[in-house]
């Protein structure tokens, strides 16, 4: 085993430099850096080749100029090296230290909505198969899957940010938009449910009705502009929360745990006027990680108070409650923060921005202006992320459901009257997250490569950023910098997913000859 | 009892009078805005943009927004004396000596006054010969760069000046003397730079000195200038190219880089996002501002996204390279104001006639003049056909009209239509040679001046020979030029080959390579800085060699001449190059700009800094 990962990482180090060469010296001859200087009608551009012949070595050939750059790479192995600078005399392992944090805050939300959305519409499109919701889900896969994000982008600027900004200023719904709406909320729902005809239709309607009603109570109520869930909102989101995750994490038949479900939520109720008190509290950085413990505490102590034997699955179960509660609490205080965000000068009336990371007027002090400012930031860009890259976690999971629900051991497990709640979570879920781990593995490491697309269009100034303006400005450190990084983490992902997958599949082991 | 209910009373009233004025002045404050949000295309690297790498968009129109010197340009573009700062005059013929004085009373934002010592750093930071004598290191070194890593060494201010400037008596300005009279002396006006903060952030300190202790700082830097003392100055020297690199402006940021006499400060900057402009409350530097108390710089570096943002009114100004789609989505936006102007930067086609200098392969092509009186003639033939056939009005209309009604055909080689003399140019100038009767009856006539040397080639089966270098096969504006232009001249029995070159820019220099076209801009306004480079020796690919061209530049370069005699130059240029067919231009670039409805002030020059020239007039 041991040997087997020195193997590996020994093949990453010559991966690393036989590519990094590569890279150095195709991007070296690529462009002609003084070139736009020779057309240069400036009297001073003589002096601008000079400098710009000095400072990127361009007397040298490129080999050379690679070996050099090597040397003082290596250098950071004996301690006195460096990544070098950019051609904004900049430190790139700076330039890369405020890249990574951006690109990080830009694509892992949306990486783990897509994961966590493709597996989950995967898995009922599974269950469903060959079923209408099957069928449409597919065809929205390979629709999202093959749009270019430029293009999604804009359109998600255009009607989720400017013309719902309109839209704010004068909120009025139309019957045709009400009745879209409906038609298509029913049909979405109706197609889940599945069921006879008449069943069918009857959630169709029922759904229908039911979502234009909540529209049109959302618009008259103003709740678009003063919006908030209050202790009662939450109570009814809590109790429907301990029953969900009760129902997936051990089943409803398990009386205990959904009694320490239950009990999370009210205490997560009594909680929410003194949390109200902790976030009007300036010292965010003491509190959270405090109220982050007792949330931890308040679940192993529900555990304890309810069951005596098998704590595990009854502490997995209220912790995930207690978890879920919390962060509803945090989102009615965002949602209590919308209106005085909405009626700042910075925001004036349109709170969807389309572009950059935060609002170039709001004055920094306020803590949940602020964050609701930066959340307000990635809702496009992570919208538009995640809807071209779910389709491949739903196909992928839809898959291995189906491979794995045609084995003997699920035939067995029925066979053994076992409940289908207990086949489907225990038995076959599970199989079909060891094939899935090595291309969430594998996806997580890119993560850090950036969206040079997505950043570039959203304003973002994250790795995939950098790689751009590197290549397009002739900043050779720069650009074998960030390679350096995506590089080594690309080729380490590929090794820890081998490791990974040997370590849940006991049929499977590395270096074994 | 009775008095905890009074206390609950005064209480109540005072929490609802505090509600009545909180809610009273929101709305007032919203209805008035002060902030403006423009958008550049590249990042803050620096408060200094003439050290080396520092040198963009960004960073030189922060330092035009913070920074005030002895003039600036107008949209002219024209020179403009900045008369609240100083002022200039010539006080003697010969030798020719100027006097830079900067006003009294004038004052950097830490209240220390401005001087005549202020100005003396220009000459440090533009003096090769000081920087070679004060043990600085000589600028023109190919391995290191000297103390001062300035951008401002070997300029018409290196060259031509004699000895140092002097400090006048009164300590207001700096005298300078110059070899000989020099046409753009004004071009050559000493900026000013706050001396005493770089000899404070030289000596490490972190917080604004007070003004006894800037004064004597100020005095350290004037004594080290006069006695040359390297460690001094090298110090300041380190300060100066690196400390000034920031991407960043906060709270923690060293107060001291961040003086300077502009009508805003720098006040804070996100790195890679944004920076933030403020009001200066000392300035007395130049023109007064209109009440924009802030204005911020947000870096928005896509076209269609800076668009967006702009109907999501997320930003104020956003300036930019036209495109069909750009403007078209300009257009559908409510609430914004579309200004179409034309740029600095012009299109125009450059013919080869013989070897550019430095070359070492020779050119040989069907438009070399070769050496005999007759090949010469044949050339000159070839040439003029060529331009006379070159379909300019059709990209004209097909390529550039689409973008701006403004785009039209440029009939000069250096004038621009909005220059007042541009109309009387174009009369004597000789082009009318290619813009006379219809581009079918120039194609015609060309075709017959080809055959009268090439009788074999004709417009169904031309087959005289041309490579033209044009740009990059990314490039879809040139793309159709280049179509154009392919279809024009064959009709004039030209067989173009007009295939695409990535590192094309590279490729100006080779021989193979008998025209290209290409774009030009101009960077400044000075006399001789029209020229483009006609003469023979100077950095041109042409090849071209006129000795009453040369006569002309050398007059423009070197005497300080009036209007009518710089037109009575440029004039012998012009009609040389048209005569002996090389060059004709096709259009100067439109430029457009969209600016939010409510902000009044806006009129954007076409050269650089271009939107935010007359930044002190913007107002709502």
């Amino acid at each position: 085993m041991i040997t087997y990962i020195f193997r590996r990482l020994g093949t990453l180090v010559v991966i690393l430099l036989g590519s990094s060469f590569i890279l150095f010296n195709l991007a070296a001859i690529s462009n002609d850096p003084i070139g736009e200087l020779r057309l240069s009608r400036a009297p001073n551009a003589k002096e601008l080749i000079l400098v710009t012949t000095r400072e990127l070595r361009l007397d040298l050939p490129p080999p050379l100029r690679y070996f050099m750059w090597l040397k003082n790479v290596l250098g950071t192995l004996v301690g006195h090296g460096n990544l070098g600078v950019t051609r904004t005399h900049e430190s790139v392992a700076s330039a890369l230290g405020a890249a990574i944090p951006t690109t990080l805050r830009l694509v892992s939300a949306a990486t783990f909505i897509a994961i966590i959305l493709g597996i989950t519409i995967g898995i009922v499109t599974a269950l469903r198969q060959y079923s209408q919701f099957d069928y449409i889900m597919t065809f929205i896969a390979f629709l999202l899957f093959s749009l270019p994000i430029f293009w999604v982008a804009v359109l998600l600027k255009q009607f989720l940010a400017i013309q719902f900004n309109n839209f704010l200023g004068d909120p009025k719904i139309t019957p045709f938009w009400l009745s879209g709406i409906g038609l298509v909320s029913g049909f979405l729902w109706a197609s889940i449910i599945g069921g006879t005809r008449k069943r069918f239709w009857s959630v169709f309607v029922g759904v229908g009705i039911a979502s234009a009603a909540i529209i049109v109570t959302i618009v008259k109520s103003h709740w678009l502009m003063n919006p908030g869930l209050g202790p009662f909102g939450i109570a009814i989101f809590g109790v429907g929360i301990a029953f969900g995750i009760t129902h997936l994490s051990v089943g409803l038949s398990d009386k205990k745990a959904l009694k320490a479900s239950l009990f999370m939520v009210v205490i997560g109720l009594i909680a929410y006027y003194p949390s109200q008190i902790a976030f009007r509290n300036d010292h965010k950085a003491i509190i959270f990680p405090f109220m982050v413990l007792l949330t931890f505490l308040v679940a192993i102590g529900a555990t304890f108070i309810f069951s005596k034997i098998d704590r595990g699955p009854l502490f997995r179960t209220t912790l995930l409650t207690a978890i879920t509660i919390s962060a509803v609490t945090i989102l009615d205080k965002l949602m209590h923060t919308w209106k005085p965000y909405f009626e700042s000068d910075a925001i004036n009336g349109r709170p969807v921005p389309t572009i950059g990371q935060s609002n170039s007027l709001l004055e920094p002090g306020n803590y949940w202006l602020t964050t609701l400012d930066i959340l307000m930031h990635l809702v496009l860009p992570t919208m538009a992320l995640t809807a071209i890259s779910f389709a491949g976690y739903i196909r992928y999971s839809r898959g291995t459901l189906l491979e794995v629900l045609n084995q003997d051991y699920i035939r067995t497990a029925r066979a053994k009257g076992l409940t289908e709640r207990t086949v489907i979570m225990r038995h076959a879920f599970r199989n079909t997250l060891i094939p899935l781990t090595t291309i969430i593995v594998v996806d997580i490491a890119s993560i850090v490569g950036g969206a040079i697309i997505t950043e570039h269009v959203f304003g973002w100034n994250g790795m995939g950023t950098l790689f751009n303006n590197a290549l397009n400005n002739f900043d050779l450190n720069l650009l074998m910098g960030v390679f350096l990084v995506t590089a080594s983490l690309a080729v380490l992902a590929n090794l820890v997913a081998d490791l990974l997958y040997s370590a849940l599949d006991p049929r499977i082991r590395v270096g074994s000859q | 009892m009775k008095k905890w209910n009074r206390s609950a009373k005064a209480a109540l009233a005072l929490a609802a009078s505090a509600g009545l004025v909180f809610g009273a002045m929101s709305p007032a404050s919203a209805a008035t805005r002060t902030s403006v949000v423009i958008v550049e295309s590249n990042s803050f690297t620096s408060l200094n943009p003439n050290t080396s790498g520092q040198n963009l968009v960004m960073n030189t129109d922060i330092a035009y927004m913070t920074s005030m010197g002895f003039y600036y340009y107008n949209n002219e573009p024209s020179i403009i004396p900045n008369t609240s700062f100083g002022s200039y005059k010539v006080i003697s013929q010969k030798p020719f000596k100027v006097q830079y004085k900067v006003n009294k009373g004038i004052v950097w934002s830490d209240g220390t006054p401005i001087d005549g010592v202020d100005l003396l750093l220009s000459h440090v930071i533009s003096s090769s010969a000081y920087s070679i004598a004060a043990g600085l290191g000589d600028p023109a070194d190919t391995k290191a760069p000297a103390a001062f890593d300035s951008l401002g060494y070997n300029g018409t201010y290196d060259q031509n000046i004699v000895g140092e400037p002097v400090l006048t008596s009164d300590r207001m300005g700096v005298t300078v003397t110059y070899k000989a009279a020099i046409p753009d002396w004004v071009l050559s006006s000493p900026g000013a730079f706050p001396v005493h903060t770089l000899v404070e952030l030289a000596a490490g300190e972190k917080k604004l000195g007070s003004g006894p202790h800037n004064l004597a700082a100020k005095n350290k830097f004037l004594t080290a200038f006069k006695t040359k003392d390297t460690k001094t100055l090298k110090a300041m020297g380190k300060i100066w190219s690196s400390a000034y690199n920031i991407d960043a402006v906060d709270a923690k940021t060293n107060p001291l880089l961040l003086v300077n006499n502009g009508a805003y400060l720098v006040s804070s900057a996100v790195k890679a996002q944004r920076v933030t402009l403020t009001l200066n409350p000392k300035y007395n530097s130049g023109p007064k501002t209109h009440g924009i108390e802030k204005i911020i710089l947000n870096t928005i570096s896509d076209g269609t996204a800076a668009v967006q943002a702009l109907a999501n009114h997320e930003v104020d100004v956003y300036a930019g390279q036209a495109t069909a789609d750009g403007l078209a989505a300009l257009n559908k936006i409510s609430g914004i104001q579309v200004i179409n102007a034309l740029s600095a930067t012009w299109e125009g086609v450059y013919l080869r006639s013989g070897d550019g200098p430095g070359e070492t392969d020779h050119y040989t092509g069907v438009f070399a003049n070769g050496s005999t009186a007759a090949s010469k003639a044949q050339a000159t033939d070839i040439r003029r056909a060529f331009l006379m056939a070159f379909p300019r009005d059709e990209i004209v209309e097909k390529v550039w009209k689409p973008l701006s009604a403004k785009s039209g055909p440029m009939d000069s080689i250096n004038y621009f239509s909005t220059f007042p003399n541009y109309k009387k140019m174009v009369a004597n100038n000789g082009s009318s040679r290619y813009t006379a009767g219809t581009q079918a009856s120039r194609t015609t006539d060309a075709l017959k001046l080809v055959q009268k040397y090439y009788p074999t080639t004709s417009a169904s089966a031309p087959n005289v020979k041309i490579k033209i270098l044009w740009g990059s096969p990314s490039n879809a504006r040139r793309i159709s030029e280049a179509a154009i232009i392919k279809a024009g001249l064959a009709k004039a029995g030209f067989d173009a080959d007009l295939t695409p070159e990535v590192k094309w820019v590279s490729l100006l220099p080779s021989n193979k390579y008998d025209a290209y076209f290409c774009g030009n801009g101009l960077s400044g306004v000075f006399q001789a800085g029209l020229t483009g480079g006609w003469n023979s020796g100077a950095d041109q690919y042409s090849g071209y060699n006129n000795p009453a061209v040369d006569a002309a530049v050398k007059k423009l370069q070197a005497t300080v001449l009036t209007d009518d005699e710089i037109y009575a130059q440029y004039l012998i240029v012009e009609k040389n190059v048209y005569d002996d067919a090389m060059s004709v231009n096709i259009t100067q670039w439109p430029a457009v700009t969209a600016v939010s409805q409510d902000l009044k002030g806006i009129d954007p020059s076409p050269i650089l800094p271009e939107t935010v020239w007359n930044f002190w007039e913007w107002h709502y």
